[in-house]
């Protein structure tokens, strides 16, 4: 058995309006999987819902055999072998470069202060912040608190990484450093969940990609079926849409 | 009257005007510190998202209810009369005989506190939900989010309120004098009775008033800057050529 995440008949509605309707699908280890779709059809609603920032109406979500939808189960236990890259950065605003990838390792993780810094440089310069440590995030640019954002996710060591749309808040010309520092992360066997506008991108990265429309996956596979030959009318419309 | 007057009841009851003006100082800094103390507390029970199991929804509720109770009862009436209600009404009731300098500290520390926690419950709420939800992805609980991340932003930006409530409390300290603490205002009272003067005393009295309320707005000012850091931050080594000039790197393929 592969799969790390298994999404079971996940539902989700905000009052009356039902945002997700009976998804099923399952992240493996190791793959990247990009999640494309047109705007509210539920693509963050999905990713927020599998690390529980949203609460599911509905379903069931396995993680490594266990159901993190259990009363008993330790949320707080399971969300820390999730990394979340959000589309507005949320970088804390009162913590420096450094301390933001440390924070979490030493109040959650408990590791030491050595061991924090330590991980934290190693993941800086892997996204190429390592001379920003001490940058407080409204001195950075958006680009740059980004790559941060994502060092301080990778800090925790998480299983799997989940990007809802990293680069959507970023100016055109500071998509391209978040986008390559990315793709050096699938490189890497790193498990990623990412939520994505920029069909280039998924194409070359993605093993699989997911195509949601209206709140149910519409159709998913390898990008060479999704991009070249797509089963779904739905899908053959969005992409003519956001292709041209 | 005139300017040698004034100069010698200053140098005749200094010592008088000077434990008073420290007793005002006293109260003002332990209430202010005490009601904040209060008033973060407060502000942060009463901004603990509703909990899933029913039992701590209606524990939480009932701890909700008593702080509103307290907030409005203590914001809606004068802390003069509150002052004659405490000490003497802790006297008639449990017999306690109040230190008068601890019932003074003690009701300007609960009164702030009705005040700070209205401040803190609003800057806890302006703290943008994003901040929350990053704290809560690392896996954070309510008590570490709080602590690490929103609490140091909020006290940041409750902090010039803070420093308005000082300055009030150094202010509203003088409605003491009527349980008979030595403060400032009490103090010139006092000489003002022996002396059969009131302007000269009353004029004295308020001198030092405004320089420990000004002394106070420079002294916050100050520690303002301090927390906001330096304007720049300091690079360590050089970064790579790309990082700079994210502009030319921007095409990858
Ligand atoms: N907190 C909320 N309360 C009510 N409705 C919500 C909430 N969050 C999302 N929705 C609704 O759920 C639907 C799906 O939203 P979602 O943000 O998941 O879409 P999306 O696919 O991520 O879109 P985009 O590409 O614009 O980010 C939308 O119709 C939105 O209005
Ligand atoms: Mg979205």
């Amino acid at each position: 058995m592969g799969s790390v995440i298994e999404v079971q008949h996940l539902s989700k509605s905000f009052g009356n309006h039902e945002v997700l309707r009976d998804i099923d699908f399952s992240v493996n280890k190791g793959e990247v999987i990009c999640i494309i779709g047109s705007s509210g059809s539920g693509k963050s609603t999905l990713l927020r819902c599998i690390n529980l920032l949203e609460k599911p109406s509905g379903g069931q979500i396995i993680y490594r055999g266990e159901n993190i939808l259990d009363e008993k189960h330790d949320i707080h236990a399971y969300r820390k072998k999730l990394g979340m890259v959000f589309q507005q950065f949320n970088l804390f605003n009162n913590h420096n470069a450094l301390n933001n990838c440390m924070v979490g390792q030493v109040k959650v993780l408990k590791r030491s202060k050595e061991d924090a810094e330590k991980i934290a440089l190693k993941y800086l310069k892997v996204v190429g912040m390592d001379h920003y440590v001490n940058a407080k995030p409204k001195q950075l640019s958006g680009g740059q608190k980004q790559r941060v954002a994502i060092a301080r996710a990778l800090s925790m060591e998480p299983d799997v990484m989940l990007f809802d749309e990293p680069t959507s808040a970023l100016d055109p010309e500071m998509v391209g450093e978040v986008l390559k520092v990315m793709k050096e992360l699938a490189s890497t066997g790193l498990t990623m969940l990412i939520v994505t506008h920029e069909m280039e991108f998924a194409k070359e990265v993605a093993d699989r990609v997911v195509f949601m429309d209206k709140g149910v996956i519409a159709e998913e596979g390898p990008p060479e079926q999704i991009f070249n030959n797509p089963r779904e009318e739905r899908t053959k419309t969005f992409l003519k849409r956001t292709l041209s | 009257m005139s300017i040698e007057y004034i100069i010698s009841m200053i140098t005749n009851n200094w010592p008088m005007f000077l434990r008073g003006a420290g007793m005002t100082l006293l109260i003002s800094i332990i209430g202010t510190i005490f009601g904040a103390v209060i008033g973060l507390l407060a502000g942060v029970i009463r901004t603990i998202p509703k909990p899933e199991r029913k039992m701590k929804r209606i524990l939480l509720k009932v701890v909700n209810l008593i702080l509103s109770a307290y907030i409005e009862f203590f914001r809606g009436t004068p802390m003069i009369v509150q002052a004659m209600v405490i000490f003497y009404g802790s006297a008639l009731a449990f017999g306690i005989d109040m230190d008068r300098t601890t019932a003074a500290i003690f009701i300007v520390s609960i009164n702030t506190g009705a005040y700070m926690a209205e401040i803190v419950r609003g800057g806890v709420i302006s703290i943008d939900k994003g901040q929350f939800e990053a704290a809560q992805a690392i896996g954070m609980n309510h008590v570490q989010t709080m602590w690490s991340v929103v609490l140091p932003q909020v006290i940041r930006n409750i902090l010039p309120a803070t420093g308005n409530q000082f300055i009030i409390n150094i202010k509203d300290t003088s409605v003491l004098n009527v349980i008979g603490v030595t403060e400032l205002y009490f103090q010139a009272k006092t000489v003002a009775g022996i002396s059969f003067k009131y302007f000269e005393p009353f004029f004295i009295a308020c001198i030092l008033y405004f320089v420990m309320t000004f002394t106070v707005t420079l002294i916050l000012r100050y520690i303002e800057r301090r927390l906001d850091g330096p304007e720049n931050y300091s690079m360590i080594g050089q970064p790579p050529p790309q990082l700079m000039l994210p502009r030319n790197n921007a095409n990858i393929d």
